[in-house]
């Protein structure tokens, strides 16, 4: 009985860590590539580059960077370093573009 | 994820491949289509069928038929529930800008025309909403084509590909988005499952079931795969900015900003001056446009004119050139003060970046001419389509006996949605191109009548399909597949007989006069419907094999996909 039990519970987590995997690939990816965006264009303009160059530049490369960020988040074995690195790492880029184009202003 | 890097990349293929597939099969049958989406529009419409002309006289002929294009009153709904308060009545609206546009393939004239809202959007992040009136156009004439005539290749099967046809919240949109994401990741993916690659790049088994299959599957990734990758590439850079709206949101003040600088660097004023004034020639502007575009050495056809602050004082006319004989998408506009006709800026070449993104965009869009690429964009993407097709197939036919023997329906589902996605698409273009034929020629909104039928008939393959499954659950072939191969064929057959029948242009007709929008088409239909009927008797063979060897096979099903 307590294995039959131990078994449901392993069997519940696996799907919560897949979820969890799922979530980071997709949600985790996106917000790394939004960060990724943010900050090519920020940079550009503290650069005094023109606007509509640096987007088309940082959207031409955008959905490579989400790709690789897709690949690795099913490819890295631990799913908390996925998020610490892709969500953690898109919200700073995006922080620091935030900062970058506050100077501009 | 999983114990091996090749083992967690194989996970990604399997099942985002399997969940997204669904979406990118409409994608990719869709775009397929559209690369001869004017073509099929002929086919739809029959009084559009004669040769492509060039931009009419804006002066003799555009003005005046766009002064009387009314406000569209779907568009006014759609922006009454963007805005607070009620909006003036429909024919109170005043025009602010106005387009026409046309391509080699075109023998029509599409005219629209933009007009002014002052309620205030709902939406801060919006200046101004707009309300839309259309108008479509024989050139030679002026004579306007209802817009009850639905344009079945550039307004249905098209947007299709790209939106759905799910437009809140940009659903669609977002959907698709994954669908190309997943086709990106499922080509490397794909890749990295292959233990020799090099080999089995020539591997191909026919007659061995599951593995032939599978080597389809492997052979119609490959040999297309820039192919798969660039167009799902160069989609997602198309409607980037609705995927990463950063223009909107964060860097807003520094949009605001740019647009004035650009503003007064090409001295073509962003807002009107709510002063009245005159329209000079436009034909006097597009003869000059002419001149100057032989003088660079591209002379060339106008493609898009468009007239900006119409009757004010800050008004501007925009010609561009037609992007026939290149990739890129830019046209070489110039620019004239609409009340004198002088030259305000003729655009100069693109940067090194927006020239690259225009080439590349260019590349998907297509509006250049070359016959040869354009059937080998339909072959990249039927061969895309037998990718996906093959992919589902693979999967069922993995696991459907191990799921039969453990009592599990999972492979059961699939097959139904794979059913659904391969033949029921099928299905309902099929249905969509014989209701056009037989829906009386002026019934009401004749345009939404198609589009609902077209989903209906898809509605009903899906329950078809999964009311046929049961066999699946006992590892066998669900009949719905030969069943619908038959359907496919039928309609496909119907659509051209009823266009010779409705139309009188039957394929002697057609080719004799050298008519290839029209011929080409009924041709492909007629080659859908024998690929079909062949298919479906194969179907039937091989379900009848499967049920006289019911036992499970013996090889192992990880041996199959060594």
């Amino acid at each position: 009985m307590l294995q039959q039990v131990a078994t449901v519970i392993t069997h519940h987590q696996q799907r919560l860590s897949i979820g969890s995997r799922v979530l980071a690939g997709l949600l985790g990816s996106y917000v790394f590539a939004w960060g990724f965006v943010t900050l090519v264009v920020a940079l550009g303009l503290t650069q005094g580059a023109d606007y509509d160059e640096m987007l088309t530049l940082a959207y031409l490369l955008a959905f490579l960077v989400y790709l690789c960020a897709f690949l690795w988040a099913f490819a890295a074995a631990s799913l908390a370093r996925v998020w610490l690195v892709l969500a953690g790492g898109g919200v700073a880029m995006s922080g620091v573009a935030r900062w970058l184009t506050s100077l501009l202003a | 994820m999983l114990s091996s890097f090749r083992l967690s990349m194989t996970w990604v293929h399997t099942w985002f491949g399997l969940v997204l597939g669904y979406v990118l099969m409409v994608c990719f049958f869709f775009g397929a289509l559209s690369v001869f989406d004017r073509e099929i529009d002929r086919w739809a419409i029959p009084e559009t069928r004669y040769e492509p002309q060039p931009m009419p006289s804006f002066d003799a002929m555009l003005q005046p038929i766009f002064r009387s294009i009314e406000p569209d009153p779907q568009s006014y709904d759609y922006a009454q529930d963007e805005v607070h308060g009620p909006l003036p009545p429909r024919e109170s609206l005043a025009m602010s800008d106005v387009g026409a546009y046309t391509t080699h393939r075109d023998p029509v004239l599409d005219m629209y025309v933009s007009f002014d809202v002052p309620n205030k959007p709902k939406d801060a992040n919006l200046d101004h909403v707009h309300v839309f009136g259309y108008a479509t156009i024989d050139p030679r004439s002026g004579t306007v084509i209802s817009n009850d005539k639905l344009k079945i290749g550039s307004e249905f099967f098209y947007p299709l590909h790209y939106s759905l046809h799910l437009y809140w919240k940009n659903l669609g949109y977002w959907l698709v988005g994954m669908a190309a994401l997943t086709m990106l990741a499922a080509l490397v993916t794909g890749v990295v499952m292959h233990r020799k690659l090099l080999r089995e790049l020539f591997t191909f088994r026919p007659r061995k079931q599951m593995r032939s299959v599978l080597d389809l599957h492997n052979l119609t990734g490959v040999a297309a795969l820039p192919f798969h990758f660039f167009f799902a590439f160069t989609g997602l850079v198309i409607f980037a900015g609705i995927y990463f709206p950063v223009t909107n949101s964060m860097f807003k003040p520094q949009a605001e900003a740019h647009e004035k600088v650009e503003e007064l660097r090409t001295g073509l004023p962003h807002d009107p001056a709510h002063v009245a004034a005159p329209l000079a020639s436009v034909d006097a502007m597009v003869a000059e446009a002419q001149r100057r575009w032989g003088e660079r050495g591209m002379p060339g056809e106008v493609g898009f004119l468009g007239i900006t602050h119409l009757g004010d004082a800050n008004g501007y006319v925009s010609v561009y050139r037609a992007g026939t004989d290149r990739v890129t998408l830019t046209g070489q506009g110039i620019h004239f003060r609409a009340s004198t006709g002088e030259v305000i800026r003729e655009d100069p070449q693109p940067s090194a970046v927006a020239g690259i993104n225009d080439w590349l965009t260019g590349l998907h869009l297509q509006h250049f001419r070359h016959w040869l690429l354009r059937w080998l964009y339909v072959l990249g993407g039927l061969a895309g389509c037998a990718c996906i097709a093959t992919g589902f197939i693979f999967f069922v036919e993995k696991r459907k006996r191990q799921h039969a023997k453990a009592g599990v329906s999972g492979a059961r589902w699939a097959d139904a949605m794979g059913v659904t996605a391969v033949t029921g698409m099928l299905i309902a273009t099929g249905t969509i191109l014989v209701a056009n034929q037989l829906l009386p020629g002026d019934l009401p909104q004749r345009g939404d009548w198609e589009g609902r039928i077209f989903w209906l008939a898809w509605l009903m393959a899906l329950a078809h399909a999964f009311w046929r499954s049961a066999p699946v659950a006992e590892g066998r072939l669900s009949p719905a597949w030969r069943e619908q191969s038959w359907v496919v064929a039928l309609l496909c057959t119907a659509a051209p007989v009823l266009n010779w029948l409705t139309t009188g242009d039957h394929l002697l007709k057609t080719i004799a006069a050298g008519y290839w929008p029209v011929a080409g088409f009924d041709l492909a239909l007629l080659v859908v419907a024998a690929v079909a009927a062949y298919a479906a008797r194969r179907l039937r063979r091989a379900e009848l094999a499967l049920v006289a060897t019911a036992k499970p096979r013996r090889e192992s099903l990880e041996a199959a996909h060594a």
